[in-house]
């Protein structure tokens, strides 16, 4: 369908539309056009997806500045997803586009997406490895620049990657034709052009409309300095399913060192002194270039000629890159070298230490100069010094040196920042174990840190998700100011889903997942007896989430032998969440067919954990999902212990406030996913009797909330499986044929609405007139999209 | 009189004869008797005993209450397995009635072992899916799938009934069996003679259909997972039943086992050896793989046989066995964790996965149980083979919202008319022709004023009317008539004698049949299903007269019920009642007969 939103033509690639969808399209509009922030939270399964596309599209197809969408999403699973939307959007507004000239135009349109070389490479020499590291590492080595320069001129001397190399023979910018090309597109397209796929992408992001990455892309900045820094600033930005996004962030700021990582270290410093011996033999003049150059700076030394040289990465954000000259202690490559051994050194007598350290990096810093007269800033330079020296020195098989370079990269970020971070020793792995295993924790506690550069850079940041609860909470923790902030409830002419509280068991046993009594037997079998219950009258697939993967190891383990899985086979299959993810996969592929072929299965894994991630269960995928237990975190973790202060005192966030958000919207995300559109049904079983109070119920999204009565806030299982059976009754009806003008609008509702508005507006304007206006004295936005661009 | 819950064909002391049970006995009947030699009530039942599967007679033994009689029956019907069907309808019922007559019974008893012994009466799970190969169509098609079975069975419908006439011979004696009063009407009505067996089954094909799509329905595995749990009996011994099937499941679980016992059997050990040494074993209690084994761990002993099969424990992080095979990009974890370095703080030790390490062999059992049940019922094809069957080439059904699609939109078929414009043009002049002019809009005012007019004094045209008289009493009447015949059938008994009452349900059943026969004659054949079996007009014509003349005989039969009926001192106004409707329609099909012949005449 094709509407108008203001002067703004939207080409929508469906008959009818959600009533969220339009509203959540006029808000992301309204971002737009103000150049700014926005947080939005639509019920999962209402086709967010495809609105935001749909609109930011129709957006760029229709101004002439055509300003860049660069859409990141958390697994490869949905960037896939959203991949495939776009393609589906594009070949509608191919077949609704009426002159030639448009179509021209939407086949000029051009998506793709990025993820590693693991994932995208085809050489098969290559490709085999199981790990991406070592993918990475053996790819630098076909392709880096000198090798590239030294195969090319004395062919067969070095080893080159074919497909590479015939990438190098084709025009820049059209390596891939336009259009949009899924993963899985542009690994077939790799497969019958010969050339690396990859590498294509990577080259082909400058002339692309639409990028789609992870969020790891824009956030971290080891990897953001390789790939995102030369995004134009006008560019729109988009964080869907943004509800982890703090994680996210600190999780790229942070980093573990342990006695392992340590050892491999030193031998990597070992091994670095015995090159440079042999460099200083037969080529002395390369370490004398390579002094000359630091002296002048690091910026020009740095400047990577093209992309293939991404030998190590940085691993400080944008701005605190450094311009000015590395320290003179550090430039000859001996002493380098030496520096690295002895700060190597001091970690590890650190780490000899039985007892727990908490300090901040100024206090650190302070020890380590009293003990080992390192200063703060070369250590500051010691990443970029380190890459520097690498390539100097031609290394190949970087992966082996990754141990050297987590020391490096925890060098400078201990040395750069002073506020937001903490170092925590833990000499043991538990509070219980009697053998030492150190690790020193460097923990990011800021998530504003790590995403401060994007929201400086791009004008429009959009944060998008199913469950992002509560909303005010997001631009407190992240240090941003939304220019809206919207979460929108579900209309449905029949209630499409159940939320139900189970809080006691059929024996009126209080059910909870909370430490004390989650392994009591009657708590146990109350879980199980849940499980069985649902597993008799639940048709097709059953989701069930625990809390941690030590709970649900140690559940299925105890469920096993109280025999109630046997009760559970009796019904379904079962399939559950392991460590490997692979196995995983294939384990979830099993589990969908026995979805669909009607034998009915179970699946039991984690929230939070991978399949809580990304995985949809929509339809006969899953028709029930239970949370056992309120899925809070570890709270004797001092990590989280060291982050809850933090937020405490710099952001006035209570501890247990964030604890409960934190939970809940774990929760929501896991049940959240049942639901794809609103024909499809599926029931939300919460069984915790935590689950029961008001002020849990309160941070769950308000789409979820709304539907839980009074009386479903406190059942015990057997009244929740009389509710769930005649809920299900219901349900099986044939749906109500009539939906078309509340929960399902025609282009007549649109129209009507937009008159709605208008009138509103109109009584509105006549108030308050001047309220419009920027008051900057721009060109006002209106005034923009009237103007003839064309001439 | 008693009805038939389920009869067969049953030799007893090695006579022929029928064994029936009924809703109050078990009866058997010699051949060319007529009244029953055996009769045992409900009540007198108290035990059962049945032959092995796959012995060479189908045995059923029948104890008494009191009594050290015991009765035996040989099923003889053919082929076996229809016999073995046979018996196993009567074993479930009368499973049922000893149950009861237990509960009644309140025994002084100690409450010996189950009266089916368990080892024997065991159905082992492969004779349903042999069996039904046997009996079953024998069309030679393997069935891959459940669907692609039942799809084929629908396609072949019409050859189905008549290709093999011993299988189909087969499958109506099973429906027959399951519908006692069909089984009844087949009785009074073919074996009679007053129709024939095709007759009887032209128009009931689809409970034969039935009957065989039931019959070739593959029936999946049972989930459970394969643990035989020791028992302990007095003198602190463990006892572990081995039945055939558990053989074959641990063997279907544990390929290693029966590596073992290839290996083993009978060269170094004897079976019973084998698997007594097995369940002490270290590799069965690998095999159990809970927690419960650590406790066990004590009770086991090194044995230099089976410690060579022992596997290493599938308790690291990645599985023992690796397997490289590619899954769907929407389900795919393990791109999601190469997508990008790692990052972070490791997570806390609750949510590291597979710190238990008793239970990863655990949750691994579980995945490859369920992938073995799955694969068992829809067959092992590759990965990347099968999703290009289920899913096509692309994976858009994942993404669209199907509710959104207009369902109209797509339906319809533009009318392809000729001289269209000319018929609108035609249209459009009729209609200009009539309307003194169309393209004038409605006046508001003019329409306003018109319904003004019209409802002008609607008062007092109210206060005029009125409601005729009698036909409201009429209605009234009829009304309150109504309501009383209803209280009169609720409140009368149901007193006709059961015998009479039994004769009245069979004449009405008898000619139900008949009529149907008569009208299946008269009107033309329904669709193109039967096309192998199409009568001729002159064989029908000929079919319906002769199903006539059985009709025409029904009044005098009523008649005969009626007079029987006094006899046993009900009322013959009430069987006339109850018989009206089936003389209405006999006399309905005489008429249209009479009309077509005298026409033809």
């Amino acid at each position: 369908m094709k509407f108008f939103i203001d002067n703004l033509p939207i080409i929508f690639p469906y008959d009818r539309i959600y009533p969220e969808q339009y509203a959540y399209m006029c808000d992301l509009k309204r971002t737009l056009d103000a150049t700014g922030h926005c947080v939005l939270e639509m019920p999962s399964g209402t086709g967010k997806t495809v609105s935001l596309l749909s609109l930011i599209v129709s957006y760029q197809q229709f101004f002439p500045t055509r300003r860049k969408l660069i859409y990141c999403s958390r697994t490869v699973p949905e960037i896939e997803k959203a991949l495939a939307e776009l393609k589906r959007l594009m070949e509608y507004r191919l077949s609704c586009a009426e002159t030639e000239e448009q179509k021209e135009k939407e086949r000029n349109f051009t998506g793709l997406g990025l993820t590693s070389r693991k994932n995208l490479c085809i050489n098969p020499e290559v490709a085999r490895e199981k790990k991406g590291k070592v993918v990475d590492a053996k790819c630098r080595d076909l392709t880096n620049s000198v090798a590239c320069e030294k195969g090319r001129a004395n062919p067969g001397s070095v080893e080159l990657c074919d497909w590479h190399e015939n990438l190098g023979k084709m025009e820049p910018g059209q390596l891939i034709p336009t259009g949009i090309f899924t993963l899985a597109d542009v690994l077939q397209y790799g497969h019958d052009n010969r050339i690396c796929p990859y590498f294509a992408v990577r080259r082909m992001m400058p002339f692309v409309d639409v990028i789609i990455y992870s969020f790891h892309y824009l956030l971290d900045p080891k990897v953001a300095e390789q790939v995102s820094k030369e995004m134009s600033k006008d560019a729109i930005v988009v964080f869907d399913e943004a509800h982890n996004i703090d994680n996210v962030c600190i999780e790229s700021l942070s980093i573990d060192l342990t006695r392992p990582m340590l050892d491999a270290a030193s031998r990597n410093v070992t091994r670095l002194g015995e090159k440079i011996e042999e460099v200083k033999a037969t080529d002395a003049a390369k370490l004398q270039d390579e002094y000359a150059k630091l002296v002048e700076g690091l910026q020009e030394s740095l400047e990577p000629d093209n992309d293939t040289d991404d030998y190590m990465a940085n691993p400080l954000l944008p701005d605190d890159l450094l311009q000015e000259a590395v320290p003179g202690n550090i430039r000859k490559a001996e002493h380098f070298v030496a520096f690295l051994k002895r700060f190597v050194e001091y970690l590890k007598t650190r780490m000899r230490v039985l007892h727990v350290v908490a300090e901040t990096p100024l206090s650190f810093l302070q020890h380590l100069k009293d003990i080992t007269y390192i200063e703060r800033r070369p250590l500051r330079f010691c990443a970029e010094r380190l890459q520097s020296l690498i390539r100097t020195l031609e290394i190949t098989r970087l992966d082996e040196y990754s141990g050297l370079q987590k020391v490096a990269a925890f060098a400078t970020l201990v040395a750069t920042y002073e506020k937001g971070f903490l170092l925590i020793l833990e000499p043991y792995e538990t509070d219980n174990a009697t053998v030492p295993n150190p690790v020193f924790h460097f923990t990011c506690l800021d998530p504003s840190l790590a995403i401060k550069p994007v929201f400086e850079r791009f004008s429009s940041v959009v944060i998008t998700s199913g469950t992002i609860s509560p909303l005010d909470m997001y631009p407190k923790m992240l240090q941003f100011t939304p220019v809206i902030q919207e979460t929108y409830p579900m209309t449905l002419t029949r209630n499409a889903f159940l939320p139900l509280v189970i809080t006691r068991g059929s024996d009126q046993v209080a059910i909870s997942s909370r430490f004390e009594v989650r392994n009591d037997p009657a708590v146990v079998r109350n879980f199980g007896s849940i499980l069985i219950e649902y597993s008799k009258i639940v048709p097709d697939g059953i989701v069930a989430f625990f809390p941690s993967y030590l709970y649900m190891e140690s559940i299925v383990a105890a469920w096993n032998d109280m025999g109630i899985l046997n009760e559970v086979w009796k019904h379904k299959l079962i399939f559950v969440e392991t460590p490997d993810a692979n196995e995983t996969s294939i384990a979830l592929e099993n589990y969908r067919r026995a979805c669909d072929n009607g034998r009915g299965a179970v699946l039991l894994s984690v929230a939070r954990g991978k399949v809580s991630e990304g995985i949809d269960f929509d339809h006969n995928y899953g028709r029930a999902v239970i949370m056992f237990g309120v899925p809070y975190q570890y709270t004797e973790s001092r990590i989280l212990k060291a982050r809850l202060e933090y937020l405490r005192d710099a952001y006035r966030i209570r501890e247990s406030e964030f604890l409960g958000f934190d939970a809940m919207r774990n929760a929501a995300q896991c049940v959240g996913r049942v639901l794809r559109g609103k024909t499809d049904w599926g029931l939300m079983i919460f069984a915790d009797k935590r689950f029961a109070r008001a002020d849990k119920r309160a941070k769950l999204p308000k789409w979820i909330n709304q539907y839980i009565t009074e009386t479903a806030s406190n059942l015990s299982t057997d009244m929740a499986l009389t509710l769930s059976k005649l809920f299900m009754r219901t349900i099986s009806q044939n749906p109500d044929e009539n939906q078309t003008g509340i929960s399902l609008w025609t282009l007549q509702d649109i129209e009507k609405a937009q008159a709605k508005q208008r009138e509103l507006a109109l009584e509105n304007g006549k108030h308050n007139k001047e309220d419009d206006d920027y008051g900057d004295g721009g060109i006002s936005d209106s005034a923009l999209m009237d103007l003839d661009m064309d001439d | 009189m008693p009805t038939t819950v389920c009869t067969a064909k049953a030799s007893c002391k090695k006579l022929p004869g029928l064994l029936e049970l009924t809703n109050t006995h078990l009866q058997w009947t010699q051949d060319g008797n007529k009244a029953p030699s055996i009769r045992v009530p409900y009540a007198d039942a108290s035990s059962l005993f049945c032959s092995k599967e796959g012995a060479a007679q189908v045995k059923l033994k029948l104890g008494l209450v009191g009594d050290d009689a015991e009765h035996y029956f040989t099923f003889t019907s053919m082929p076996q397995t229809l016999a073995l069907a046979e018996r196993e309808k009567f074993k479930q019922e009368l499973t049922a009635i000893i149950g009861r007559n237990r509960g009644v019974i309140d025994s002084p008893q100690k409450p010996g072992p189950t009266p089916i012994k368990s080892s024997t009466s065991l159905p082992v799970t492969a004779s349903g899916t042999t069996g039904a190969q046997r009996t079953g169509l024998a069309l030679g098609r393997p069935s891959v799938s459940r669907a692609t079975s039942v799809s084929s069975d629908r396609r072949a419908t019409p050859v189905i009934t008549g290709a093999d006439p011993a299988s189909e011979f087969a499958l109506r004696k099973k429906v027959l069996l399951a519908n006692p009063e069909l089984g009844a009407l087949h009785k009074d009505l073919v074996m009679t003679g007053q129709i024939t067996e095709a007759e009887f089954w032209d128009g009931r094909e689809h409970l034969i259909l039935a009957q065989a799509a039931a019959e070739n329905q593959k029936k999946g595995k049972p989930g459970q997972i394969v643990d035989p749990r020791p028992e302990t009996v007095e003198g602190g011994e463990i006892k572990i039943l081995i039945t055939p099937q558990l053989v074959l499941d641990i063997f279907d679980e544990y390929p290693i086992v029966k590596k073992a016992y290839s290996e083993n059997v009978p060269s170094k050990l004897s079976q019973a050896e084998f698997w007594k040494r097995y369940f002490q074993s270290k590799l069965f209690h690998a095999h159990r793989a809970s927690i419960r084994s650590s406790a066990a761990q004590h009770v086991v002993k090194d044995d230099p046989i089976f410690d060579k099969y022992l596997e290493k424990d599938d308790d690291e992080l990645e599985p023992r066995k690796p397997r490289n095979e590619n899954v769907t990009a929407f389900v795919d974890l393990l791109a999601t964790m190469e997508d990008h370095g790692e990052t972070g703080n490791e997570k806390d030790i609750t949510m590291q996965a597979g710190r238990q390490k008793a239970a990863l062999p655990l949750i691994r059992k579980f995945n490859e149980h369920s992938e073995r049940l799955l694969n068992s019922a829809l067959g092992d094809i590759p990965a990347a083979k099968r999703r290009r069957l289920d899913h096509g080439e692309d994976g858009l059904a994942e993404i669209v919202i199907d509710d959104l699609q207009d369902p109209e939109s797509s339906d319809g078929i533009p009318l392809d008319m000729q001289d269209r414009q000319r018929y609108f043009e035609g249209r459009m002049a009729g209609v200009g022709g009539s309307n003194s002019d169309p393209s004038k809009p409605h006046d508001p005012k003019l329409a306003l004023q018109a319904l003004r007019a019209g409802v002008q004094g609607w008062d007092a045209r109210l206060a005029e009317l009125k409601v005729e008289r009698k036909p409201g009493d009429s209605a009234f009447v009829y009304m309150t008539q109504n309501v009383m015949n209803r209280l009169n059938v609720r409140s009368q008994k149901n007193d006709i004698p059961p015998g009479v009452f039994k004769d009245m349900i069979a004449c009405q059943t008898a000619t139900d049949e008949f009529l149907r026969q008569f009208w299946s004659a008269v009107y033309p054949p329904l669709g193109d299903l039967q096309v192998a079996s199409q009568a001729t007009p002159a064989q029908r014509a000929a079919k319906a007269a002769r199903m006539i003349g059985y009709i025409s005989a029904t009044p005098e039969k009523v008649q005969k019920l009626i007079r029987a009926g006094e006899m046993h001192g009900c009322p013959p106004k009430k069987i006339e009642t109850a018989m009206k409707p089936v003389l209405d329609a006999v006399n309905q099909a005489i008429k249209f007969h009479k009309m077509k012949t005298g026409g033809k005449a």
